[in-house]
């Protein structure tokens, strides 16, 4: 009897035991990659004493983020931009860790891996090379100073990334970081999302552009729409920019003129289902892998209907996009109709030596090379005879759309997307500028096509 | 017929594992002669404690064998933090050696042990009287007695004494009314004064080895299945009022759930320990390449986590099982023995080793609220070490009368 008991003690012993090692290999999986990388774990900076953190350049080889050390050995990380690059580079605290590139490159930039030799005393990291164009980013970032949203320039050919804003930004230098993070966190503008590649947005009038795709695959192009001034469906009104009315329209002039009739319409006779299936071609509801931690884009129904398909046509409802993925569509009409993958590193190096170097890759044919020319035709009338006009470019032929998104606080978001030159497109551009009241045509495509501008009068 | 176990092949294993262990960290140390010294210096302790052991048949050979192996990977360990202690944990286990060999005889050869209960409950209370009066306060705890510059810690003695004094109600030696009071009750007395003198010492985790090793003894011995729950009853009563009145508890509590708001201050310890886990990963950073100096505590209660970091998650996985397969070997060793005292304190000395392995290691990966006590063999300490030796030695002599004399009651 006793024995008896005794093996019953054993058996919650024994269970004792086994909570003990599971409990371990639990934490191991699945908490200890967050545990290690907590800024409070000095662990993670003991290699700073070894090792001098690799610096940061843009394409041209502009430093943008170098350590130095004193005399007295204690090292910082510099900023030479200052908050330009807040956003792109991220920040590197000792108190409140890392983040965006300093974090997802952190291998790398403390040498990991490094089989070399030391040199002098203290060994160094790899360099980064980013794609971005610091002259270009400059400009770009003159252009949005004072405002609230974000640019996105994409090599369209390519999908690497030329220029990237999101504002507001902040101080991104450790100490000031450390003084200011209170505020920083606190401000209700939210200074520390990367809005480029984070925000989501409604994407107006510009995701017209995808539905004037999928109405040239349905084979619509010679349809004759009547405009009325507003769509109406059950309990859904949807009405023109303005309340204008434009009477008997083909749709390629109701695309010019960006008329929110004529594409719920489309959208409504497409049906759920193929509003769906060219979003998730262009990669929306998709993760991204890649350099950026770019949110997800998403259309977001339980059960969809034709009357939401109407509303995602004309890019309001449920249908969320970043800026960087309006710069990714619009770089596939400007490519043949390619879903290019964006990246910000160019390669990894040491010294002259190359680590590791980014390859473009190609995530999808979005839609046929036709149906993207003739979108980006579409595209060049809506900058000369519609409502992009404020993006031309003297000499230069410009392709572009602009749109005017609701949301739900008071003030609507001004969008424009576009590339140029037509002919042999070399820079697409996203850009949101939140709340701003304004349509998309006053505001936004003024800025794309001064950056445009800017970046055609380097390159050439 | 099943072929006896071998063990020969595992003590071959234990000093293979020490040649390479204490070489590799020579290697690590820039060939610093001073971690080979202590490493033949071990060697030599185990093949003189193992041969003594073999040669005078004394009982078991798997538990030195275990106990060696978890002194192995303590000794390494405390040579990488510092070889001065890994020196001194020598000279401990020398003296753990001969508690080990003088336990081992007192308890084989006397046989009037189990007549004692009231010299070992008064013998745990007057300890208990000089810590509260002598004692000196480590780390929160006042559980130190020093003597010159000798500390000793008393409630690891009195863990043994009351397991002692426990085997006497329960094997039935002690069963006569002591001052007209039932002896049931008189276990109960006892038990709960010991705990009110712990609360007065702050040495949270003791309590709880004490306690549950009280519990799982009438669970296995006491016949009135309601002495059992009103003692249930109690703690949870107990264990509720001291979360709502008792700071100390609360703040245990409240870094267990969630060490990481409060990362700086009251989580720090728990905090640091997890750090260095998560640090290591699977196989660990390597010997000599970790950061387990940041560990507070780390060459006492806390060694276990700078093992993982170093050693690995298999590592720290190899360790918990090492203790699994020692409290496996003393359960078996009770279970086999006949005489009913030396079941009860084999039974007892089981149920000690194994909650005390489960308290602090579950308490340092937080899978249990932390407190803190030593890891018995690899946790630095003269006391940790004598005491563990001190039961070894026990347990030695309980398997040895078995085997011997078939343990027939006298």
């Amino acid at each position: 009897m006793t024995n008896k008991k005794i093996i019953r003690v054993l058996i919650v012993i024994s269970a004792l035991f086994l909570g003990l090692l599971t409990h371990l290999l639990y934490f191991n999986m699945f908490e200890a990659e967050s545990v290690a990388t907590n800024p409070y774990n000095r662990r993670q900076w003991d290699d700073e004493r070894y090792v001098t953190r690799g610096s940061i350049y843009d394409s041209n080889g502009v430093v943008l983020a170098e350590t130095t050390t004193d005399d007295d050995g204690n090292t910082a990380r510099e900023y030479p931009e200052g908050r330009i690059y807040s956003h792109v580079i991220g920040y590197y605290s000792k108190v409140y860790g890392k983040s965006l590139l300093e974090r997802k490159y952190d291998a790398e930039l403390s040498g990991k891996g490094d089989i070399g030799l030391f040199q002098g005393d203290k060994k160094r990291g790899f360099d980064l090379n980013l794609t971005i164009n610091n002259a270009v980013q400059k400009y770009a970032y003159s252009q949005m100073r004072g405002r609230r949203g974000a640019l996105v320039a994409l090599d369209p050919s390519t999908g690497a990334v030329l220029a990237m804003v999101s504002l507001p930004d902040f101080d991104p230098e450790a100490k000031s970081l450390e003084k200011t993070w209170g505020n920083i966190v606190e401000d209700e503008n939210s200074p520390l999302i990367p809005r480029a590649i984070q925000g989501l947005y409604p994407p107006g009038s510009t995701y017209k552009t995808v539905t004037l795709a999928a109405s040239f695959e349905n084979g619509m192009q010679e349809k004759v729409f009547d405009d009325v001034g507003e769509f109406k469906t059950g309990d859904v009104t949807v009405e023109n920019y303005n309340g204008k009315k434009y009477g008997e329209i083909s749709i390629e002039r109701a695309f010019a003129v960006s008329s929110n009739q004529v594409f719920c319409n489309v959208g409504f006779d497409l049906g759920s289902e193929k509003v769906l299936s060219i979003a998730r071609r262009f990669g929306i509801d998709d993760e991204v892998e890649s350099d950026l931690d770019i949110a997800k884009s998403r259309i977001e129904y339980k059960k969809m209907t034709d009357t939401d398909g109407a509303l995602v046509s004309i890019g309001q409802g449920q249908l969320l996009c970043t800026p960087i993925e309006m710069a990714m569509i619009c770089s596939s009409f400007a490519n043949g109709g390619k879903l290019m993958r964006p990246f910000l590193v160019d390669s990894v190096t040491k010294g002259n030596a190359v680590v590791q170097r980014t390859s473009p890759k190609v995530l999808g044919q979005a839609i046929s090379e036709e149906c993207a020319n003739y979108v980006g035709l579409q595209m060049v009338q809506a900058v000369e005879n519609g409502t992009g006009g404020n993006a031309r470019i003297n000499g230069v032929t410009v392709a572009g759309k602009t749109g005017t998104a609701e949301n739900e606080k008071e003030k609507d978001h001004s969008w424009f997307i576009g590339y140029a030159p037509f002919e042999d497109p070399k820079i697409a551009v996203a850009v949101i500028l939140e709340n701003d009241g304004a349509s998309g045509g006053a505001t936004a495509a003024p800025i794309a096509g001064n950056v445009m501008r800017k970046y055609l009068s380097l390159v050439d | 017929m099943i072929k006896k176990a071998n063990y020969k092949l595992p003590a071959y294993l234990l000093v293979l594992m020490s040649v390479i262990g204490f070489t590799l960290l020579c290697a690590a140390n820039n060939w610093q002669a001073n971690v080979l010294y202590v490493g033949i210096g071990f060697l030599g302790l185990f093949v003189l404690i193992y041969s003594i052991l073999v040669l005078c048949r004394m009982g078991d050979k798997f538990l030195v064998l275990i106990a060696f192996m978890l002194m192995t990977v303590g000794v390494l360990m405390l040579c990488r933090l510092d070889i001065v202690m890994g020196a001194r944990q020598i000279v401990w286990i020398v003296v753990g050696a001969i508690v080990f060999f003088l336990s081992y005889s007192f308890f084989y050869n006397i046989r009037f042990w189990n007549r004692l209960w009231l010299l070992y409950a008064l013998g745990g209370a007057a300890l208990f009287v000089l810590t509260l009066v002598f004692g000196k306060t480590v780390n929160g705890s006042r559980n130190w007695i020093s003597f010159g510059s000798l500390s000793f810690q008393p409630s690891e003695l009195i863990k043994i004494l009351y397991i002692m004094f426990l085997a006497c109600k329960y094997s039935g030696s002690f069963n006569k009314p002591f001052l007209k009071v039932h002896p049931t009750f008189v276990t109960g007395i006892v038990t709960y004064l010991y705990i009110l003198f712990l609360v007065l010492q702050r040495d949270w985790g003791t309590i709880l080895v004490v306690f549950l090793i009280f519990i799982f003894m009438i669970y296995v011995y006491e016949e009135k299945s309601w002495f059992l729950w009103a003692n249930i009853l109690a703690a949870v009563v107990v264990g509720i009022l001291g979360y709502l009145f008792l700071y100390h508890i609360q703040v245990r509590v409240g870094v267990w759930l969630d060490p990481w708001s409060d990362v700086s201050n009251k989580g720090y310890q728990i905090a640091q320990s997890l750090f260095a886990i998560a640090s290591g990963g699977y196989f660990g950073r390597g010997i000599g390449n970790g950061s387990p100096d940041y560990i507070p505590e780390v060459h006492t209660d806390f060694i276990f986590s700078a093992v993982c970091e170093e050693m690995g998650v298999f590592g720290g996985a190899a360790i918990i099982i090492l203790y699994f397969l020692f409290a496996y070997r003393c359960f078996k060793i009770t279970l086999n023995t006949q005489n009913s005292y030396n079941k009860a304190v084999g039974l007892g000395l089981s149920l000690m080793f194994s909650l005390q392995t489960f308290i602090i290691i579950g308490g340092v990966i937080k899978f249990i609220p932390l407190t803190g006590i030593t890891l018995p063999f690899v946790s630095y300490g003269g006391t940790s070490i004598a005491v563990s030796f001190a039961s070894l030695g026990i347990m030695q002599a309980i398997s040895a009368l078995e085997e011997r004399k078939g343990g027939k009651e006298e």
